[in-house]
């Protein structure tokens, strides 16, 4: 009894190309495939026991510039619907205010100690990129991207537009050195001795801002407050001195 | 929760005109955070609602910098004509930049006797 299907119901459906061409414009697929990129990056994280190497940003970018590369979707296309997403990155470092607020509560008089050790991290971070970069002959369009990479993302694009470096470009370095501060930040604690957990988490902190800060986190809570901290006063005094260290230096 | 969102937007907001008007040296969102570090320290502790947002949003910051970083698609042929310097330098860095911390903070530390 297979009744013939009413014509209309065919019919009266737009050809694909049409659907496409109605989707694509509006912001809801750009949206929908951060959305969905990121959520299979946690899960993938999540079942490689959170190892920092499946890092859920990392694929979620392999992913979504994939899709775009085979659905033929121009960058900028893509990002007026992503926008959205994007805009939400200051109103995450105003929250930063959070953690590190709380980071204030156990200080014990260790303030300037940290202080100190920051500005020389800092320090050490921007001249040994930059240096070896140019040692290298890396192009000076990337060695730009470098200056605020230890910073934590959403100031580091804050930092990058004053500096004429791309946004981009640092965000991606910032990633990079996230995962590879992750990854191999505690060789180089234990070849030093550190064991204090706070010293161990801010410097973590503080080269790997909030990749490292969560892999510290997933150690010890105590190393996970201080690598906020680190995160978040690497911040807040990048934020101020990067601009001018560079408009001197470059 | 929208209520903390509010106040987040407005922190955000107040950075923005800060930076526009008086300190364009410091990114708009720095200075909210600042903003916030300062009311949250005359506050004495974190509002609930205030909480709430920004502890779930810190804990996706990774998702926020996706859309920007998918611009990586722009730079390909520059990246991989530099790849290996690029990592070269970015691995040096991160582990020297941990190195220093970390040595100076216990060399400090044991000098100041605190554990």
């Amino acid at each position: 009894m297979n009744a013939p299907l009413p014509a209309h119901s065919f019919a009266q459906l737009p050809p694909i190309s049409e659907i496409w061409v109605y989707l694509s414009g509006s912001p809801l697929l750009a949206l929908v495939l951060t959305l969905s990129a990121y959520l299979l990056g946690l899960t993938l994280y999540e079942r490689s026991q959170r190892n920092p190497l499946a890092n859920p940003v990392l694929i979620a970018v392999l992913v979504v510039t994939l899709s775009i590369t085979l659905l033929d979707m121009p960058y900028a296309k893509y990002f007026e619907g992503a926008q959205f997403v994007h805009f939400l990155l200051g109103t995450a470092t105003v929250s930063l205010a959070i953690p590190i607020y709380k980071g204030f509560a156990s200080l014990k008089g260790r303030m300037l100690v940290l202080l100190l050790s920051l500005v020389a991290g800092g320090v050490t971070s921007v001249f040994t990129a930059v240096g070896m970069a140019r040692w290298l002959g890396v192009d000076e369009s990337l060695v730009r991207g470098l200056v605020a990479k230890s910073v934590t993302a959403p100031i580091a694009m804050g930092i990058a537009e004053r500096v004429q470096a791309s946004p981009t470009l640092t965000a991606i370095f910032a990633v990079s050195t996230g995962i590879l501060g992750a990854v191999l930040g505690r060789y180089v604690l234990d070849v030093l001795r550190i064991t204090s957990w706070w010293q161990r988490g801010f410097a973590l902190g503080v080269a790997a801002h909030g990749i490292g800060t969560s892999r510290a986190f997933s150690v010890n809570a105590e190393a996970g407050a201080y690598a906020s901290l680190g995160m978040g006063l690497h911040g807040i005094v990048g934020a101020v001195v990067i601009p001018y260290a560079t408009a001197v230096w470059f | 929760m929208i209520q903390g969102l509010v106040q987040l937007f407005i922190f955000q907001a107040l950075g923005e005109l800060l930076s526009k008007f008086a300190l364009s040296f410091i990114p708009g969102p720095v200075l909210g955070l600042v903003l916030l570090l300062v009311f949250l320290s005359l506050h004495g502790k974190v509002p609930e609602h205030i909480d709430l947002v920004g502890s779930s949003i810190l804990q996706h910051l990774g998702l926020l910098f996706i859309p920007a970083s998918v611009g990586v698609v722009l730079y390909l042929p520059l990246l991989q004509a530099n790849a290996w310097a690029i990592s070269a330098a970015l691995v040096v860095s991160v582990v020297a930049t941990v190195a220093v911390t970390a040595g100076l903070l216990k060399a400090l530390s044991k000098k100041h006797g605190t554990p």
